[in-house]
């Protein structure tokens, strides 16, 4: 391997040689001279290489260039994940390298700009959520619920059990049910009314007995539905002391309410839909974890936190991380979660996109997502295509189409045809597919249309 | 060299602006507005208090906060165990493929071919590297990764009916993540002291397997650098116990291509991309954490996995994983991450892989010679070993000399324009000074660092109180992190209800 340059590799081969010779060496094998040659691979890696940065990017390019885009084709769908508009000057500030090529600000001297910005993020998010303190991020909403059922076991020590509503993404689900098989926390679903899709409250109510540590729901929940009708079960909720954790719809809160002020304990999210960033099939996102100020609950809060301190100079105060001691590089199998590498940037991402939004930006979103979907709702009703659910809505909606399981894939190709990502199947028969669609504020009028007409295209075919 | 880090003092961005002023006009649809009919208790009432800036000043602000930040691109930036390498700038630039950025996770699979494809490519890729047949992009960290594994570990024993492995072995050296993994995970965790080597202590393992063991983990080289060579005996002793094997990747970049930890016996394994494969860290993250394993583990991976059918000619998700643990993260991972760690090996190649580590081991080895003559400094643990990507040096001396620690030490380095190392960890080492340069630094790179670390020293040997009072030049001076804890200001918000307390900006106390 004579003569081996690479732009990513500093050295050359006199700097290796110079440097050995200070060593004492005559060959970087010596430095792996304590590696038993029994575990060597001596095999040849079967790896892809191309012979300039050219050729990479040629390369790259031409796979996505396989992939089809939400700019090519019409996107209804949703689920957690927003079809969004970064702004030029959003990414701009998210090209600086001063903020991309730097890690968690373990010297917070020479790392104001992270832990500044950081702070705008988790104090953006308070703002939104109605809340007190947030973290500067978990991986995703998914995760975030893992975390938040985790933390309301940490706060109620005594019980074991947690309640969340069938309403749930079933892709957060999956994630819950993973994230707490190892605390031995027991999940039970509170299941929906068959008529409004609203979380069954008679049913919640009565669930919540003994050992109950928390309990969940999603507002809109997975089927856009708005839980409109939950004080009573958040009033018993208080009552008994169980935690009450909302997972939110971030980019509703310009004109829905943010449930800190509906008695959200916990609130979590993805900042995606927020314009953290692009939809980036599906990562990385920014799940959001918020809750009310209590010295106790917040030292039992996952994630890193940056707060506010003194430095020397009076007067002038900046930021840190603190609470450490509940994290694992200090507290090991005593930490409150052991996440490390956060989603940080795509924080300060979300801190940036809601500058530059401000309230009259975030208002006026909300407003065009909630327009587009009534306005689809209606044109749909008058071809005959119902909703499965007759509730309030935000920008989702479930549509009964009834698609039978083998003519399924039929019907995507004939969107597809017309340019058209339908939605997401959603089966409550376990035979048919009904669709759940989720207007962003980049469709207009036309888009809807044309949608409307594909549907009922189909259903005359 | 004289350094001063740019310094302004900047307001929290909600002081600036006023009611009116747009940062940027989102697009709207042109569909007729309406009456919003949301039911008045879940109607918004007061907007959220988000700044009102043009796009100029929101611009400035964060422009201005961002010179305020040190970062790989400013200067050397070892901070050990963390793998801070150059962030190629093309791969920033692939990213922005909008056939990247614009595609959703629940498109159908015929619109997505691209980045299945590429996806696929780099399961197979890191297979490869790892010598374990099966791969998962899910986990967005390192931690998670960490999570997924031992989810699968557990999942097989319970499979075979196992229920009483709930033990898991992890030397004192390891990642604060893998015990806190491992917890969470609901295992039992048993940690076990390293010897004078720093290595695993064959006895003290020996002495803790049992028919209780569900695993091991560890990382190879350690977090000390140094290589655990009779890992094939360790390995032998947990297999015999019916134990499975983890490793921890996040130490790759010194073995890439050299090691394939499933030939050693190792059933799952994470990498960092974020580390070895030079995505970029974010200010603390994205980051992304592929898990690889064995045949045995694999009827437990996590759905969905993107295979390749042959006959379609056609990549696919498949979630016909019957024994799936299920998810640990709410799609596929971060893939836009994973983009880049792609694109940054197919510019490098298995030869240019392997060049890497060995220069990245080069750097940390020759850093360490040079440092180790620091009167004060000492490499503890066996210090005829070599160290490979990383080395731990510890300033017990020097802080029971004149009571300068690790901690003032790092915040002399960065008043002079330079990362810190990694301080105070691993814990076992107590005035730890983690150091691990990566194959980033140029010889003169080194030097200058080694040279200001002497200058730096020799002068806090001059005057104690100099380094207590350091970081000098930098933005702020040196943060009082147990006031921060003490007073817990997380949040405009907070700052507010203070000052309507008459309780902001806070007070400095007197002997401060
Ligand atoms: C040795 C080691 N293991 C595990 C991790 C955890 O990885 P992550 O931060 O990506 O969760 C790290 C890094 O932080 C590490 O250095």
């Amino acid at each position: 391997m004579s003569n081996f340059s690479h732009p990513y590799i500093a050295n050359s081969e006199q700097d290796k040689k110079e440097m050995l010779a200070e060593l004492g060496l005559n060959s970087i094998d010596e430095l792996y001279s304590d590696i038993p040659d029994s575990i060597r691979f001596k095999g040849k890696l079967e790896l892809p290489h191309f012979q300039s940065e050219f050729e990479v990017k040629e390369h790259i390019e031409k796979l996505l260039s396989k992939n089809v885009s939400t700019r090519e084709c019409r996107s209804f769908l949703g689920g957690g994940l927003l079809d969004v508009y970064i702004p030029a000057a959003q990414d701009e500030l998210l090209r600086r390298t001063e903020f991309y090529s730097a890690y968690t600000p373990y010297q917070p001297e020479t790392s104001q700009g992270t832990l500044h910005t950081l702070f705008e993020y988790q104090s953006m998010i308070c703002e939104l959520l109605a809340m007190d303190t947030a973290n500067c991020s978990m991986y995703d909403w998914a995760t975030a619920l893992g975390e938040a059922a985790l933390m309301t076991a940490r706060i109620n020590k005594k019980g074991n059990k947690f309640l969340y509503t069938a309403a749930t993404a079933p892709n957060r689900k999956e994630v819950l049910k993973n994230y707490v098989s190892g605390a031995k926390l027991e999940i039970i679903e509170i299941p929906y009314d068959k008529e409004t899709g609203k979380m069954d409250k008679e049913k919640a109510i009565e669930l919540m007995g003994e050992g109950v540590v928390g309990i969940y729901f999603e507002n809109p929940n997975y089927f856009g539905v708005i839980e409109d009708e939950i004080e009573e079960v958040i009033k018993v909720a208080k009552e008994k002391k169980i935690v009450v954790v909302a997972g939110v719809d971030t980019s509703s809160l310009g004109i829905m309410e943010a449930p800190g002020n509906y008695g959200a304990d916990i609130a979590i999210g993805d900042a995606q839909s927020i314009g953290a960033g692009p939809l980036n099939y599906g990562g990385p996102l920014a799940g959001v974890f918020a809750m009310k100020f209590d010295k106790k609950w917040t030292r039992q809060m996952p994630g890193r936190i940056v707060g506010i301190t003194l430095t020397p100079k009076k007067g002038k105060w900046a930021f840190t991380n603190t609470l450490q001691t509940r994290e694992q590089h200090i507290k090991r199998f005593r930490a409150t979660s052991n996440i490390c590498t956060n989603e940080a940037l795509m924080a300060m991402s979300t801190a940036f996109h809601l500058a530059l939004l401000g309230p009259q930006g975030l208002k006026e979103t909300g407003e065009s997502m909630y327009y587009n979907a009534h306005y689809l709702k209606e044109e749909l009703e008058k071809i005959g295509v119902k909703t499965v659910f007759n509730s309030e809505f935000f920008n989702t909606f479930l549509v009964d189409l009834k698609i039978p399981k083998d003519k399924k894939e039929e019907f995507t190709k004939f969107m597809l045809e017309r340019k058209i990502f339908a939605g997401i199947p959603f089966s409550l028969d376990g035979e048919t597919y009904d669709y759940l669609i989720t207007t962003s504020y980049l469709l207009k009028k036309k888009d809807l249309d044309d949608y409307v007409k594909a549907i009922e295209e189909w259903r005359n075919e | 060299m004289t350094y001063k880090q740019a310094t302004y003092d900047e307001p929290l961005i909600f002081e600036l602006g006023k009611p009116g002023r747009r940062g940027h006009l989102p697009p709207k649809t042109d569909v007729p507005p309406r009456e919003i009919t949301i039911p008045s208790n879940m109607k918004r009432k007061e907007p959220p208090q988000l700044p009102e800036i043009h796009e100029g000043e929101v611009v400035r602000h964060y422009l201005h906060l961002s010179q305020m930040n040190y970062c790989v691109d400013t200067g050397i930036y070892p901070l050990g165990s963390c793998t801070m390498k150059y962030n190629p700038k093309i791969n920033e630039a692939l990213a922005r493929n909008e056939k990247l950025c614009y595609i959703h996770p629940y498109q159908p699979e015929e619109t997505v071919q691209g980045i299945l494809e590429l996806i696929y490519n780099l399961q197979k890729i890191l297979s490869e590297l790892a010598g374990l047949p099966y791969c998962t992009l899910q986990p967005a960290a390192g931690a998670a990764g960490e999570y997924l594994g031992l989810n699968l570990i557990r999942a097989y024993h319970h499979d075979r009916g196992d229920y009483d492995r709930i033990d898991i072995i992890t030397p004192d050296s390891s990642h604060g993540t893998n015990p806190a993994s491992t917890v969470m995970n609901g295992f039992n965790i048993i940690e076990i002291e390293s010897n004078k080597d720093g290595q695993v202590d064959l006895e003290a393992l020996k002495a803790v397997v049992s028919e209780k063991t569900a695993g091991f983990m560890i990382t190879n080289p350690n977090t000390l650098g140094i290589f655990e060579s009779q890992i094939e005996e360790i390995s032998k002793i947990i297999h015999d116990a019916g134990g499975l094997l983890y490793y921890d990747g996040a130490n790759f970049n010194a073995i890439v291509g050299m090691i394939r930890p499933g030939e050693m016996g190792f059933d799952v394994l994470h990498f960092n991309l974020h580390k070895t494969f030079s995505t970029p860290h974010g200010g603390g993250g994205p980051g992304s954490g592929a898990v690889c394993c064995s045949e045995r583990l694999s009827p437990y991976l996590p759905v969905p996995i993107v295979e390749f059918d042959k006959a379609n000619n056609r990549y696919f998700l498949n979630y016909d994983i019957p024994k799936t643990v299920g998810k640990i993260h709410g799609y596929y991972g971060n893939i836009a991450i994973a983009l880049r760690g792609y694109a940054y090996i197919c510019a490098l190649g298995a030869d240019g892989l392997i060049e890497t580590s060995r220069q990245a081991v080069l750097n940390a080895n020759y850093v360490m010679r040079k440092l180790e003559e620091i009167d004060g400094l000492v490499l503890k643990y066996n210090r005829e070993l070599p160290r490979k990507h990383e080395c731990v040096l510890d300033a017990t001396p020097l802080k029971h000399e004149i009571g300068v620690g690790a901690m003032d030490i790092a915040k002399m380095l960065i008043s002079r324009g330079y990362h810190a190392p990694t301080v105070l960890f691993p814990l076992i080492v107590h005035e730890a000074l983690m150091i691990e340069p990566t194959e980033n630094e140029n010889k003169e790179s080194l030097d200058r660092y080694i040279q200001v670390f002497k200058e730096e020293i020799a002068k806090a040997k001059e005057n104690p109180q100099y380094a207590h009072d350091a970081p000098y030049n930098t933005a702020v001076g040196r943060v009082d992190d147990a006031w921060a804890t003490r007073n817990l200001i997380l949040s405009w918000k907070m700052i507010k209800e203070l000052e309507k307390k008459g309780q902001w900006p806070p007070q400095w106390p007197e002997d401060h």
